[in-house]
């Protein structure tokens, strides 16, 4: 039973407080009753054992004692929260959807049958061990999210091993590998998770104060707002003890400034990929951004400058794309990094990738969408350094027929805002004469292909 | 210290093409006291940074010279210029007073 190890520490933990949802607090005895309960509606219910099936919620009491009653089920389970809600039609029918458990605002579930029928080649060969998936999604290189097949088995191994147990916020998504890792190191050393409904820096700085919660895991941009918002000097954050960051590159500015507003705080970055899950890591020290990376499980080397690493952990594959390993299995991130001994300066992925407040917009996606828009001749859409949320989306357009400047940007501008998720949405929009393409007629998006061309 | 009318011109129009694209219910208000960022703070990280862009481009149009409002300089401040229309209208004055 893969999720035996925890029902039975959450046995032990009885009334200590699990889960902290809509300020109500879930203790592990009653976590472990609605698993139970869960576990035993399943044996007796008409989901059949590898069934795909879609959890829409948060972490919530009930969604957590359904991902783990399911993995227990030996389902294949792909978790969504409404933060994909525009993508949502897509990844049912990427996952092959077949059943639907849908937790609403009380945290009660509704099971749905969906048109999917659970078929893939990966899924048999998961079904044949026994185990139970989880498929996250991640965004593809031609902006088509791509769908992650994880061994629920696997996955969960690392878990085995007690460590610390600290009060901890969930600020990482439900449907994220690293909201998965926040939820699962929480669970296997009985520590309390508090979750958020609203991500907004007073928000999170309330959660703090109030539930003196201890381990704090964000992204680098979640920092820069934060100290722009001044929540920190509204609230009392000296029950934290870790500031955990992750997902995007750090700017040693915003992590210079946390050390000095947090001196108590050790500040760590955190290293994962939804293919091969999260890294254990340490920082060389809170304002340092030198990391080593590895832990049980995990290997890691540099070729040309990239990272790779072989994770035993890691997925079994795209659910829609083909693999991304090397012949001998190392999965190749796409970030250069720098290596000094066991240590690791990350710089941001290598390709046009625009990193968004650790969201990641694919230029050709919105280029995409652009490009249908009336009178619009050529795009390029590419990235522009921001301090606060690390880039910004930005566009040159070229025009087919004269239009007055203006009441274009206007125009695209609104039509992008309908129809896209906000952070794909250009901030900037210039109209040019013609769109620069290189000696390859490619276009080009960074200013280093300028350089070179120029030089 | 007193809002340059045409930073305030300049503030407003941006806010006017930040309105451009918003649902009608969370349409900011044309006034200095308008909170932007933080405590009861109208924007988000991307309402934000779309703001500060906007308000750049306009200040340049308005007074034909270009100044950053986001960066290492703007995040050590004590008290945060983004937090009210106002508050980002004297740090507007002050860089603009520095280049003089």
């Amino acid at each position: 039973m893969p999720v035996e190890f925890l029902l039975n520490r959450f046995e032990e933990a009885g009334d200590r407080p699990a889960i902290v949802w809509q300020d109500r607090v879930c203790n592990y005895r009653t976590l472990l009753e609605r698993t139970r309960y869960w576990q035993e509606w399943l044996e007796r219910g008409d989901i059949d054992r590898g069934t795909v099936t879609v959890l829409e919620g948060d972490f919530s009491p009930e969604a957590v004692a359904l991902l783990l009653a399911l993995t227990s089920h030996e389902c294949i389970i792909v978790p969504m929260t409404t933060a994909v809600e525009l993508k949502k039609k897509e990844f049912i029918e990427t996952a092959d959807g077949e059943v639907s458990f849908v937790l609403d605002q009380e945290d009660r579930a509704e099971v749905r049958k969906l048109s999917g029928r659970g078929q893939h080649e990966l899924y048999d060969e998961l079904r044949e061990r026994r185990h139970a998936g989880l498929v996250l999604f991640s965004s593809g290189t031609t902006g088509k999210s791509k769908a992650i097949l994880h061994d629920m088995v696997r996955l969960l191994k690392k878990y085995h091993v007690e460590r610390h147990d600290f009060t901890t916020l969930a600020f990482l998504l439900f449907d994220h590998i690293a909201g998965m890792d926040t939820l699962f190191y929480c669970l296997s050393n009985r520590s309390c998770l508090v979750t958020l409904q609203d991500r907004s820096p007073d928000a999170v700085c309330r959660a703090i104060e109030k539930y003196r919660v201890e381990v704090l895991p964000v992204s680098a941009t979640f920092l820069n707002l934060l100290i722009y918002s001044e929540a920190y000097k509204r609230h009392d954050l000296s029950s934290l003890k870790y500031i955990a960051y992750g997902s995007e590159v750090m700017l040693q500015s915003t992590l210079d400034r946390c050390a000095q507003l947090f001196p108590g705080v050790t500040i760590l970055q955190k290293y994962g990929t939804t293919e091969v899950g999260t890294l254990r890591s340490k920082s060389r020290s809170s304002d340092s951004l030198w990391v080593k990376l590895g832990g049980e499980g995990f290997e890691t080397r540099v070729v040309d400058g990239m990272l790779q690493i072989k994770a035993h952990s890691a997925m079994m594959g795209y659910l829609n794309a083909p693999s991304p390993f090397t012949e001998d299995g190392w999965f190749i991130t796409g970030d250069t990094v720098e290596q000094d001994g066991e240590y690791y300066r990350i710089h941001g992925r290598a390709c046009d990738i625009i990193n968004v407040g650790g969201e990641k917009v694919f230029p050709t996606e919105v280029e995409d969408f652009i490009q249908t828009l009336d009178n619009v001749a050529e795009v390029v859409v590419y990235g522009e350094p921001n301090p606060i949320t690390g880039n910004i989306v930005c566009a040159d357009i070229s025009l087919a027929a004269h239009e007055d400047a203006a009441e274009c940007i206007r125009r695209i501008k609104r039509a992008c805002a309908a129809n896209m998720q906000p952070w794909k949405v250009p901030v900037k929009v210039n109209i040019v004469d013609r769109i620069q393409l290189s000696e390859r007629f490619k276009k080009m998006r960074r200013p280093d292909d300028y350089a070179q061309v120029k030089g | 210290m007193a809002a340059d009318s045409r930073i305030t011109n300049a503030l407003f129009s941006a806010i006017d093409e930040l309105n451009d694209i918003r649902p009608q219910d969370q349409q900011l208000e044309k006034s200095l006291d308008t909170v932007l960022f933080g405590q009861d703070g109208k924007l988000d990280s991307i309402g934000l940074v779309s703001f500060i862009v906007a308000a750049e481009q306009k200040i340049a149009q308005e007074t034909g010279r270009s100044i950053t409002l986001a960066d290492e300089r703007a995040m050590s401040q004590k008290n945060s210029p983004f937090r009210t229309v106002g508050t980002l209208a004297d740090y507007c004055s002050m860089l603009l007073a520095e280049g003089e």
